[in-house]
């Protein structure tokens, strides 16, 4: 690409071969007031594992920003900074930049620094999706962003975002007596959306924390691939979902099996599926009903058969109709 | 009497509503003597964090205007009544960076009264309950300390329990008639009275001398204002940390030193480092970062940084190698790995204790109908 001659040096950050090989230093610590069982803050830890110490990481309002540095104190090792809900993309793309011309400049030692902006579904799937979009279409510049979807403004007391399920119990969808189901909207499909349309962005991936090596090596790989970089991480979330902090590892596998959110990278418009996705895919693995991941979370237990049955109707289309399963949804006219 | 005030200390959005209920009935129940009151939860613990203590209120007064002199508080500095349904608070409440390690009774004025659920008996407790220099009383209601999640509430009475045990440690907030209609008004169930009214006569009190309790100092901070801040209110970075102490190896991150969450824990991991194949989940896994790596490979959880939410159990690969026990168990915050590596017989026979204590999670929803088979034991 001829954006990338024009490009900083970027790191290389080779792929963990096995756990034994992780990072061992923590650069993201322990003393952040999250809820017990807290996957965002797992995904904060192993993100910042993946990226190393030479990193600056800049966050969106949400739970990582609010739970995490409360009053005048830091859980955070690497330089971090706080941005406004909706400006993750656009705070990645201005610290590249003023990284690039400081460094330019002479005015800082020339090395390359990872920069990675991370926002919550309500800052990246609702409110920053424009930033976010703008940002990917800026090929020569160096960055990622991650967001972190616990399916609702979590922080807020969990008000319904665009990630949100059909039906969950939410602040703003409470069920009722007459009203059982108060959200009626399918979850948006922000990483195949951001995959499809930006033709600057080499690299989309999605990640569960479940899985953490894939996802620390999804991570090093959006950093060290050039240019600005998308990754969308699915974190169960015991306070919002209702259910014991204990679990948050397995209801994420829990939905990765169900076939609810499918495990992909999209590396310069080649789709990739990986680990039980990819097992899915080629038919080497049988989805797991979602009614094994839906009635282990309070957040649906008004659920009636005809909803789970809804529910499993509406993932079935996403890997039988969809033109690229769990990934784009076009299809064809006569398959329609 | 001026105003009275109540306090309910409890685990953030576990014991949400029924704090709720316990501070809403406090207000109904006082309202039907004809005082007046006022049902508020403190503004700083909201928004609420899985197990990480939070404060709900209760003030009650004779007149308007007592109240009102009351309530543009805060929190209240002193309180009559302290409820705490959890008997794993009695160590002590950290809610948020700075506010240290606060003992449960700290608000608590002089003879006034802490409420607590507890399956232990007062001797148990008091160990784990900071000095006072003036006398209280410790009022006990038997029974697990009741979990649920944000959305569906267990209904197991234990907020009507907690309610019918006021009229007894304090009389004079109101009587049990008042307190009967109340429920009846606001709840419309005649069982609901009946857990109340045997609360009030089961309540077992106790009075703690000042000189009874655990001798601890709790740790303290100053806050910062904002005159001692930074230059752009730049918060130093935590360092990286490094080797064990003492030892060529190993890693232990530095902390968050305003901020050490473990007052969150209603149950500790304990790890049985002869079944430990080192195979490194527990650390990965852990969301609080909170197991040190030892110079001989182990992970040894830090219990200064562990809030106890079980993912370290849950991901464990080998059978009772990681156990979540109950926290009222332990009296301190050593290193268990130490213990072992000191004395490794003696380990394994603490350790086989320690697991009896092994109960039921219930800390948010797990299926439907658990609630429902739980509500019985606690109703009885």
């Amino acid at each position: 690409m001829t954006a990338q001659a024009n490009a900083l040096e970027i790191q290389k950050l080779d792929a963990f071969k096995g756990v034994k090989k992780v990072t061992i230093e923590e650069y993201f610590t322990s003393g952040h007031r999250t809820c017990q069982g807290c996957e965002s803050a797992l995904v904060m830890k192993l993100m910042v594992k993946a990226s190393g110490p030479r990193t600056i990481v800049l966050g969106s309002t949400g739970c990582m920003y609010v739970a995490n540095t409360t009053y005048y104190t830091t859980p955070w090792v690497v330089p971090w900074m706080h941005t406004q809900l909706g400006s993750s993309g656009s705070a990645a793309l201005g610290t590249a930049a003023g990284l690039k011309v400081l460094m330019r400049k002479g005015k800082m030692k020339k090395e390359p620094i990872n920069v990675i902006a991370f926002c919550g579904d309500g800052g990246g799937v609702d409110m920053g999706l424009s930033a976010i979009s703008a940002t990917l279409m800026h090929p020569q510049y160096n960055l990622l962003i991650l967001c972190y979807d616990n399916e609702s403004y979590a922080n807020t007391d969990i008000q319904v975002s665009g990630a949100s399920p059909w039906g969950a119990n939410t602040t703003f969808s409470p069920p009722g007596k007459k009203y059982r189901i108060m959200h009626t909207r399918w979850k948006k499909n922000v990483a195949g959306m951001l995959a499809a349309g930006h033709p600057g962005c080499r690299y989309v991936a999605t990640v569960c924390a479940s899985y953490a090596l894939d996802m620390m090596n999804k991570v090093r790989k959006a950093l060290s691939i050039g240019g600005p970089t998308f990754i969308h991480s699915f974190d169960p979330c015991p306070k919002g979902w209702d259910y014991d902090p204990m679990y948050s590892h397995e209801l994420g596998e829990l939905a990765i099996e169900a076939g609810i959110f499918p495990l992909y990278e999209v590396e310069d418009m080649k789709l990739k599926f990986y680990g039980k996705t990819k097992k899915i895919v080629e038919g080497r693995l049988k989805r797991k009903p979602v009614r094994d991941y839906l009635l282990r979370q309070g957040r649906f237990a008004h659920f009636t058969d005809e909803d789970t049955d809804y529910f499993q109707k509406k993932t079935d289309e996403m890997w039988e109709k969809w033109i690229l399963p769990g990934v784009i949804p076009l299809r064809p006219e006569d398959g329609a | 009497m001026s105003t009275t005030a109540v306090e309910v200390i409890y685990r953030g959005i576990f014991q949400r509503t029924m704090a709720k209920h316990i501070t809403r009935g406090i207000v109904l129940a006082a309202r039907k003597e004809g005082k007046v009151g006022i049902a508020f939860g403190r503004y700083g613990d909201s928004p609420e964090r899985n197990g990480i203590p939070a404060k709900q209120f209760a003030i009650v007064a004779a007149n308007d205007e007592e109240l009102q002199g009351s309530i543009a508080k805060y929190e209240p500095t002193e309180v009559d009544v302290t409820i705490a349904v959890d008997d794993a608070l009695c160590k002590g409440v950290e809610s948020w960076a700075w506010y240290g390690l606060q003992p449960v009774n700290k608000l608590l004025k002089e003879n006034g009264t802490l409420i607590v659920t507890s399956t232990k008996s007062a001797e148990e407790l008091i160990p784990h309950i900071h000095k006072k220099d003036v006398a209280y009383n410790l009022a006990i209601i038997k029974g697990k300390a009741s979990f649920s999640g944000l959305w569906v509430y267990k209904n197991d009475h234990t907020d009507m329990r907690m309610l019918g045990a006021l009229p007894r440690v304090a009389p004079h907030l109101f009587g049990s008639p008042a307190l009967e209609a109340a429920i009846r008004e606001e709840w419309k169930d005649d069982l609901k009275v009946a857990s109340a009214e045997k609360s009030f006569e089961r309540v077992q009190i106790r009075k703690v001398k000042p000189d009874e309790g655990s001798p601890e100092i709790p740790f303290s901070f100053t806050m910062p204002g904002w005159k001692s801040m930074e230059e752009g209110l730049v918060v130093r970075a935590i360092p990286l940390g490094g080797h064990f102490e003492g030892y060529d190896g190993g890693y232990r991150p530095e902390r968050n030193p305003y901020f050490k969450k473990f007052t969150t824990r209603t149950m500790r991991p304990v790890v049985d480092f002869a079944k430990c194949t080192k195979c490194t989940l527990c650390w990965l896994q852990c969301p609080d970062s909170c197991f040190d790596v030892t110079p001989d490979g182990y992970y040894d959880a830090n219990m200064e940084a562990c809030c106890g939410c079980g993912v370290c159990e849950a991901v464990c690969p080998v059978d009772k190698c990681v156990t979540m026990v109950n926290e009222t168990q332990f009296e301190d915050n050593k290193s268990q790995w130490e213990m072992w590596t000191k004395d490794k017989n003696g380990y394994a026979g603490w350790l086989a204790k320690k697991i009896e204590h092994r109960p039921e999670r219930s800390h948010g929803f797990h299926h439907r109908g658990q609630y429902e088979g739980e509500k019985i034991e606690q109703i009885d």
